[in-house]
């Protein structure tokens, strides 16, 4: 590593302009974060052209700020409404919203937000430190272990299902299923796609994520809204988390600061996956597992550290190799080249400068993401004091500015109502959706690599064998199907027996 | 500083929207063009839209607005161009060949054709290129097509997914030596690309502005390209040509209006894309955005598709049963 390039990175960054812009960038991306179906990604492609003017170190402050932003937005919504702002923070429903039904909106918020702060500052670190080492690693990723990493996050599912593990293998089947609407990958012809041109491209998950999620919800607030008790959230209690409870939860933090680094680093794996991973695993370690899903804050720690730490694992591969690690990446990628720098392996030498700006853009975005957010959280107050039917509509007014806002498609709008009235009666069956989202968003992964690896290995399944990554992937997950069956625990109960005669 | 040059900027450019229309004649048909873009912003329709719209609003003299309607690699937003728009040149579209024609050659449900429009002008042409990770043991091109001789069917080729510019060039190459390859999809050329890095594929068959970068760093080798004639960029790569393959492919994005749009509005986008061709300061941004620039224009664009249509047409309806197989 250069230093002299890092500190012209750094630089380059402490101007009284940049920094104001970082700190615009991010509350611009709190806004979008928090508003159901806009996305960073989409954010960011918005405010590429306006950045065409600016000097390349302002315009990547202030999309890298942006990307910062909208990763801890997504969680604001999810937590006061149960609506996901964006699809990383659908795991963050699981146990933000139990948390501000209990008056606990504040805590919960405040965790988020630091949650956030560390695992976004932990892959700043990471990013500054290790990109040129672990983007070598980032090429040992091709479709056989991609196929791995969909099956451990499939087997996920086993332990997110509440209650019932059958009902939540369902949801989860039915998740798969749909995900498989679309062109077929290797022979280019729609399946279940009934002629249906809008159908094509498959189902866009964000459109089932926000009608799944939202619909539900805004229904089950009118059913209750006559009653005189307010559902809807309040912050009441005090939103900066006691030194205690940090404490308490740096090790949950740390997990899922690496495991949101990991899963930034692969390509095809975002905040969405990532965030589903750290739920799961927060769970795995816990000692009281039962409170997860009723409004445990290690699970909106865990997620939300998550995906703040993919926005620097992603940016790896980008910076060490021009590979972009998710999709918001890919535009920034787009950025670096409209400034006339083209992606490879020669960021970080020959256009050092603009790298480590954009390295140290996102560490301060990350600061810059704590102050604003402490700031604008609070004022989120004001959305939770309108009365529930009034929020019900809110909310499903932008399930459909979101939902259309995707693709600019009305069909989508339709499709994101079909979903939330499904949703609706999944949760009146006592079926939990999330699941069912898992299915959706790991289903397309799984397939496509499997095919590719298929391809690869000339039609043999011992090409899964044959890469030493995937065969520990798939180990991991063989174990964690196990760990749910009755096998396990007969196992695991005959163990401490043993143990405690010896 | 920075803000003061930016709020000029601004200044400078606001005055030059309020200068353009009393210095330059007025586009006939409508005070707006709108521009249905098939793809998600940002994307590679998206980068040509942001080069070329802000020249042409100078020439034409009205606003360009951007509509993205993606999904199915296009089709509904060429659908929406050729079916449901006003044929008054108000409304245009980015049109990506040979996507164009291989979306509703390779499925019935698309029903739009190229007969249903007014084909503009062609702007950039990514050529086709096959790349190997730098540690393979392919140095030539021929030692590629040696192994794949040896042992058909299983040299695995990278393509940007079914229906793309670089499948077709695949089966291309594959018909003109007689060879078969292992055809490995992927979404998009840049997981093609990398995978070739990582060396999972053998070779990926790409385009250019995709790995340029990765050429001159020294992490793929490149072993041909799809042109007409050895590329100024990569000298000492042959092309296929040269090999006695005729295969020149790429990925090429223009802007067609819908079919019987008034003749004056249809000469008068010719006419700025024609004076775009002869346009230095544009040229040189093009090149800044390693944008390989390949103007043509009306009849000419139109016949490009119609020799596009024919070849892909008669490529798909012989491969089409190993495919879908």
């Amino acid at each position: 590593m250069d230093t002299s390039l890092v500190l012209t990175g750094l630089s380059n960054v402490v101007t009284l302009t940049n920094i104001s812009l970082i700190l615009g960038g991010t509350l611009l991306g709190l806004f979008v974060g928090a508003m159901p179906g806009l996305s960073a990604t989409m954010a960011l492609a918005l405010l590429l052209p306006l950045t065409f003017s600016m000097d390349p170190a302002t315009g990547l402050s202030m999309l890298a700020s942006l990307y910062v932003g909208a990763s801890y937005g997504g969680s604001i919504a999810a937590i006061l409404l149960r609506t996901p702002g964006t699809p990383a923070a659908a795991a963050t429903v699981l146990d933000g919203f139990p948390l501000s039904q209990q008056g606990h909106a504040g805590k919960a918020l405040g965790i988020s937000l630091f949650a956030s702060f560390f695992g976004g500052l932990m892959s700043g670190v990471a990013l500054l430190t290790a990109a040129p080492l672990l983007g070598v690693m980032v090429l040992k990723f091709g479709p056989v272990e991609l196929f791995a990493i969909a099956v451990l996050g499939i087997t996920i599912i086993g332990s997110l299902s509440q209650g019932s593990v059958i009902s939540g293998l369902l949801s989860g089947a039915l998740g798969l299923l749909v995900s498989t609407i679309g062109m077929d990958l290797t022979t280019g012809t729609p399946r279940m796609a009934f002629g249906n041109i809008n159908l094509f491209s498959g189902i866009e998950f964000t459109v089932a994520l926000i009608g799944l999620f939202s619909i539900p919800q805004a229904l089950t607030l009118i059913e209750h809204s006559h009653g005189a008790g307010k559902v809807a959230s309040k912050i009441t209690d005090r939103l900066i988390p006691r030194f205690r409870e940090i404490t308490q939860l740096m090790p949950n933090i740390l997990r899922s600061g690496c495991i949101g680094i990991a899963t930034g680093l692969i390509p095809g794996t975002g905040g969405d996956t990532a965030s589903w991973f750290a739920y799961n695993e927060s769970k795995r370690f816990a000692k009281d597992k039962s409170r997860y899903g009723k409004g445990e804050i290690a699970g909106v720690a865990a997620p939300e550290a998550a995906n703040n730490a993919v926005v620097g694992g992603a940016l790896i591969p980008t910076i060490a190799l021009g590979i972009p690690g998710s999709s918001s990446t890919a535009i920034l990628l787009g950025a670096l080249m409209v400034q006339g720098i083209l992606p490879g392996p020669n960021l970080l030498t020959d256009y050092g400068d603009v790298t480590y700006t954009l390295i140290w853009a996102v560490i301060f975005a990350n600061v810059g993401l704590l102050l604003v957010g402490l700031l604008f959280t609070k004022a989120c107050v004001s959305v939770t004091k309108v009365p529930d039917a009034f929020v019900a509509c809110a909310i499903i007014t932008l399930c459909i500015i979101g939902a259309f806002a995707i693709n600019n498609s009305l069909f989508e709008v339709g499709l994101m109502l079909g979903f939330g009235l499904f949703g609706y009666w999944l949760n009146k069956a006592g079926v939990s959706p999330a699941p069912m989202v898992i299915g959706l968003i790991l289903g397309p992964v799984m397939e496509t690599s499997f095919q590719q690896s298929m391809l690869i290995g000339n039609d043999s399944y011992t090409v899964f064998l044959e890469s030493p990554i995937a065969v520990v992937l798939l180990c991991i997950a063989a174990l964690s199907v196990l760990q749910a069956t009755p096998i396990f625990r007969w196992v695991q109960v005959s163990c401490r027996r043993r143990i405690k005669q010896s | 500083m920075k803000m003061k040059i930016l709020a000029v900027s601004i200044i400078a450019s606001v005055s030059a929207v309020m200068a353009s229309p009393m210095v330059l004649a007025d586009y006939s048909a409508s005070n707006e063009i709108k521009v249905l873009q098939g793809f998600k912003p940002g994307g590679g329709s998206d980068t040509l839209a942001q080069l070329t719209q802000p020249y042409l609003k100078e020439l034409l003299g009205v606003d360009f607005v951007n509509e993205y309607i993606p999904g199915a690699t296009g089709a509904i937003a060429w659908t929406r161009l050729t079916k449901q728009s006003p044929k008054d040149g108000g409304t245009i579209s980015i049109t990506n060949t040979p996507m164009l024609m291989t979306n509703y050659i390779m499925n019935d449900s698309i029903t739009y054709s190229i007969d249903e429009l007014t084909p503009i002008a062609n702007v950039v042409t990514d050529p086709g290129i096959i790349v190997v990770p730098s540690d393979s043991p392919y140095q030539t091109v021929e030692d590629l097509f040696q192994a794949a001789e040896e042992n058909p069917g299983t040299v695995t080729i990278g393509n940007s997914g079914v229906g793309g510019d670089d499948f077709f060039s695949t089966i291309i190459v594959e018909q003109a030596t007689g060879l078969a390859f292992k055809k490995v999809p992927f979404q998009g050329d840049g997981p093609s690309a990398t995978a070739a890095m990582g060396g999972k594929i053998d070779a990926s068959f790409n385009n250019l502005g995709n790995v340029y970068g990765h050429i001159q760093s020294g992490s793929l080798r490149a072993l041909a390209v799809f042109t007409k004639e050895r590329l100024e960029m990569l000298p000492d790569v042959p092309t296929l040509r040269e090999k006695d393959i005729d295969v020149v492919a790429g990925s090429s994005r223009g802007y067609s209006a819908p079919a019987g749009i008034p003749d004056e509005a249809r000469q008068e986008l010719i006419a700025a894309f024609e004076t775009l061709k002869q346009d230095q300061e544009f040229q040189a941004v093009a090149r800044e955005r390693a944008l390989n620039l390949d103007i043509v224009t009306g009849d000419d664009y139109q016949q490009m598709m119609k020799d596009m249509e024919d070849q892909y047409g008669v490529i798909w309806n012989e491969v089409k049963e190993e495919v879908s197989g």
